[in-house]
């Protein structure tokens, strides 16, 4: 489903300081996968994943979705990408503080044209799923941190995208909200068949998933 | 997604709450304010042509050839009356009068003043121009020999309400002959040709002191109808070809400069005022966007597109322009309702401004333009003020906003 072929990327290339961030890695990750990329600290991991999900360039190599080769479209282009085929849940959660965690939950449909009624019945689905049903109305703010990440992984998950990329998702929790939003990640990768493939070193997520993706050093541990 | 970013953007806009409302506050009285000088402006200079026009020329006057330049008796008008009737048939014409002028010399037993003669007939100015509104004291009633005087000469000659004064002119015979008339009234009209050198007289009064027919004018002066006014002058001057007809502006190019001069001030109040609005939102929204730049960052990550946050800032500026353009509507309004109604009482500097032919309460006016104008301008100021951030947020690499969020 996603290739990467002799896939490089450089920071400061050609300069005295470059560093060689991800080195000739060819990786495929297939529909349903539940897999997480594993290393130690700056081994590469956030820009392996930031590289899948376009959301930086690589120096030279492919990265193919569904056959369709997406490393080197326009800046439009890849946002369509972001918008459409891939999730993304971020280590801070990063959600819209003026929104509500239903809004927060319905953002990328209503980007992509759903109707409400899609939206909200879509919505409660997932926030059933992942117990956040009672909190729809409230704002960020008002969230605990687990609860935050909760409507953060509901938001990606919502438009059914197909895959997600969960960048340290457990960092900022403690272990039993790491433990509880796994399970959740689990159950949706089993419920929804979504793709899912976090970049992480905490041990619970790397003792949870099916495949272990090892970097060391920019370059994949066979 | 248009409801989204519209809800995103009044949540924002409104999110700090006291920084939203000083911006608004800031827009709202600083507009305010603004439109009530523009009246106050507006409103002065339309007031001493309104005056100059109902005073003397009208909206069009007409003369005999050559008394504009001469100045003398010899040039007049003949059968004015049955010229004013047959005027005042003509479409665009509201009223029409006729009155008979002379240059000469008013004195009383100690002074002695150049000044003119103004044979006039008190109804038809009544109607023509409301001349009892320049009324400053005594009364308006022409007794035998009596006049009115205009309030600078009087003052010049030292005169006051039943004081004499002796008029001297040559007549059409060209005959020096001097006329004794006792002060009846002192009329201010703020057009500063009248009130610092007229005395008025009754028209036939006149007409036998000039030894001129009853019916002579050397002015006749036209209401109009100000549409038809360009069209009129034409018409006029093609029927009346003996005649030079006149428009205000003609007559009285000074006070159309005026105008000019204060519709060039109003015009640099209004765009300070407007830099201040722009430079006011452009603050709120910069420190606004520096303050979410990472949920920018985010939401350019997740494949909300680039536009979406262009329309989002667009509608949080003009939201917050908006609000201050109607609380600088309400403002606006409620001070120039009182400046028109009950007006602007200048009457510590009454005589520095009659000096200049203005009245000493200055009445505001209130015209649509003040407000559609500024409303305009403020969308664009909203919409100009939201370009610097809009840029810092299109150079924003989301990568690096997501490595800093982390």
């Amino acid at each position: 489903m996603i290739q990467l072929k002799g896939v490089n990327k450089y920071f400061y290339q050609g300069e005295p300081r470059e560093v060689h961030a991800l080195r000739d890695i060819d990786l495929t990750i297939e529909k349903g996968e539940f897999s997480v990329i594993s290393g130690t600290s700056g081994c590469g991991k956030t820009t392996l994943l930031n590289a899948i999900g376009v959301l930086d360039s690589i120096s030279d190599g492919e990265i193919i979705l569904d056959g369709k080769e997406i490393a080197n479209l326009s800046a439009e282009a890849k946002t369509e990408i972001r918008l459409h085929e891939i999730g993304f849940v971020f280590q801070a959660y990063n959600l819209v503080p003026v929104l509500t965690a239903e809004e927060n939950i319905g953002l990328i449909m209503r980007m992509q044209g759903f109707d409400d009624a899609q939206i909200s019945q879509r919505v409660r689905e997932i926030a059933t799923l992942l117990q956040i049903d009672d909190k729809l109305d409230s704002l960020p703010n008002l969230l605990s941190g687990g609860q935050q990440q909760r409507v953060a992984v509901a938001r990606a998950v919502a438009s059914k995208p197909k895959i997600i990329l969960a960048d340290e998702p457990t960092a900022n929790l403690d272990s039993s909200n790491s433990k509880a939003l796994m399970n959740m990640m689990q159950t949706l990768n089993e419920k929804e068949g979504v793709t899912i493939l976090f970049a992480s070193h905490d041990n619970y997520v790397v003792e949870s998933v099916r495949r272990i993706i090892r970097l060391d050093d920019g370059a994949l541990v066979t | 997604m248009f409801k989204t970013i519209l809800q995103v953007a009044y949540r924002n806009a409104y999110l700090r709450k006291s920084r939203a409302l000083l911006l608004i506050l800031m827009i709202g009285l600083s507009m305010g304010v603004m439109v009530s000088i523009e009246g106050l402006y507006d409103g002065m200079s339309m007031n001493m042509i309104d005056r100059t026009k109902r005073s003397d020329s009208g909206e069009i006057s007409l003369y005999a050839n050559k008394y504009r330049l001469e100045h003398v008796i010899k040039y007049r008008i003949s059968d004015a009356d049955k010229k004013v009737l047959a005027l005042q048939k003509i479409t665009g014409v509201t009223e029409a009068l006729y009155r008979l002028e002379v240059d000469g010399l008013a004195q009383t037993a100690r002074k002695s003043k150049p000044s003119i003669l103004l044979g006039i007939d008190l109804d038809d100015e009544k109607k023509f121009g409301k001349f009892e509104e320049f009324l400053k004291e005594g009364e308006l009633d022409f007794g035998k020999n009596s006049a009115f005087i205009g309030g600078g000469l009087a003052k010049k000659l030292k005169v006051k309400i039943g004081s004499k004064v002796i008029f001297t002119a040559q007549d059409s015979q060209n005959e020096i002959k001097s006329i004794a008339l006792r002060i009846r009234a002192i009329i201010r009209s703020s057009n500063i040709n009248f009130d610092e050198r007229a005395l008025y007289i009754p028209r036939g009064e006149a007409a036998r002191f000039l030894s001129v027919k009853q019916n002579s004018a050397t002015q006749i002066a036209l209401r109009t109808d100000e549409t038809h006014t360009p069209t009129l002058q034409t018409t006029l001057q093609a029927k009346y070809p003996k005649l030079s007809v006149y428009t205000f502006a003609q007559l009285y190019p000074q006070l159309q400069q005026m105008q000019t001069m204060m519709d060039v001030f109003n015009t640099i109040t209004f765009m300070i005022v407007m830099i201040v609005v722009f430079i006011g939102i452009l603050g709120v929204m910069y420190v606004s966007i520096l303050d979410r730049i990472r949920e920018f960052g985010i939401l350019l990550s997740i494949g909300y597109a680039y536009r979406y946050i262009r329309y989002q800032i667009m509608i949080e500026a003009l939201l917050l322009g908006l609000a201050g353009y109607f609380l600088g509507l309400f403002v606006g309004l409620l001070i120039l309702s009182y400046l028109t109604y009950q007006g602007l009482d200048l009457t510590l500097f009454a005589e520095g401004m009659e000096a200049f032919g203005m009245s000493s309460v200055i009445y505001a006016s209130i015209k649509s333009s003040y407000f559609i104008s500024t409303l305009f301008a403020i969308i664009i100021a909203s919409l100009l003020s939201v370009v610097l951030p809009l840029r810092k947020i299109k150079k924003l690499n989301p990568v690096e906003v997501i490595r800093s969020a982390g």
